[in-house]
């Protein structure tokens, strides 16, 4: 999977490395921006209130 | 037959692109190629789950605390501007006080209204208003001013909640009072359904009378949500805010 995103990449090693290095980058921020603030309401670690539900 | 596919593959990829034998790991055998995309969404899976910890336990903290500190600040601006005494002292949509527990040793904590995840992520105390109904201290008569926040991200505010022992100091500050707490009872463990810890008198931590209490809850143990962690204080004093802001000695 990766290696054939890398294969695909255009330009030499470097270019590829700098490529990756920006769609790293893109995903993590996706994720910190808007699927782990989705997935955290989901996950039962943060409750803090005592309620009746 | 295999030996026969493989052969016919490796000579098509060898005139595409690239040497043989990195054409013979690429695509020709299924299985290989399975095993191998498997594994590399397993490292993802893991890789993406580290990140949702330095996110939960780091991240949310840089946003909860720039947040925090922008409200803090505008509220102790508009305290600046709005004479002591005067009108304002009840304007309460940036915020209404501070919260100062020095056994905590995380400063002062801004306190808005509601507990809702909107409300407690921006890395404040939140007094409730569901199921129980906050009495705040300035409000007249006797109750309960029942609070929560993060144990953990967000600001995590409460997270040294188990720091505090009884007799320790908790002081609520608003625009015009000091107003001057002392724990008398804790609950290191309750369900997160005991809704009575609220109470205006909250007789799971020993009081039978009405009286001016706070009430600190979160959640423990750290990292998780499995129970609440309650912390009861009793007013002692009131103190005036003068024109120099002096905090009270519990806060020296």
């Amino acid at each position: 999977m990766y290696g054939w995103i890398w294969r695909h990449l255009p330009g030499n090693a470097w270019v590829k490395a700098l490529v990756s290095t920006l769609l790293v980058l893109a995903v993590v921020y996706v994720l910190f921006q808007y699927v782990f603030p989705w997935a955290e309401p989901l996950l039962p670690f943060n409750d803090v209130t005592v309620d009746n539900q | 037959m295999k030996t026969v596919a493989a052969t016919t593959d490796d000579t098509a990829e060898h005139i595409e692109d690239g040497p043989a034998p990195a054409a013979r790991r690429r695509g020709t055998r299924p299985l290989a190629l399975a095993v191998s995309v498997l594994g590399e969404l397993l490292i993802t899976a893991g890789l993406v789950l580290g990140l949702f910890v330095v996110y939960s336990l780091w991240w949310t903290n840089v946003i909860a605390d720039r947040k925090a500190d922008q409200q803090g600040h505008r509220i102790r601006d508009e305290w600046a501007q709005s004479a002591p005494g005067g009108p304002g002292a009840l304007d309460t949509k940036d915020g209404i006080g501070f919260l100062h527990v020095p056994s905590m040793r995380n400063g002062e904590v801004l306190v808005k209204k509601g507990t809702s995840t909107d409300v407690l992520n921006d890395g404040v105390a939140g007094y409730y208003t569901d199921p129980v109904k906050a009495t705040l201290p300035t409000a007249k008569g006797t109750g309960n001013f029942a609070l929560a926040a993060h144990r953990d991200g967000h600001g995590a505010k409460f997270h040294n909640i188990d720091k505090v022992s009884k007799g320790d100091p908790i002081v609520f500050e608003t625009r015009d009072k000091w107003y001057v707490y002392k724990v008398y009872a804790i609950l290191d463990e309750t369900s997160k359904f005991n809704v009575r810890v609220l109470s205006a008198v909250p007789r799971e931590s020993g009081v039978t009378k009405p009286g001016h209490y706070i009430t600190l809850t979160t959640c423990t143990p750290v990292y998780t949500s499995r129970y609440r962690y309650v912390v009861w204080g009793e007013l002692v004093r009131v103190d005036k805010v003068d024109s120099k802001r002096t905090p009270p000695r519990e806060l020296r």
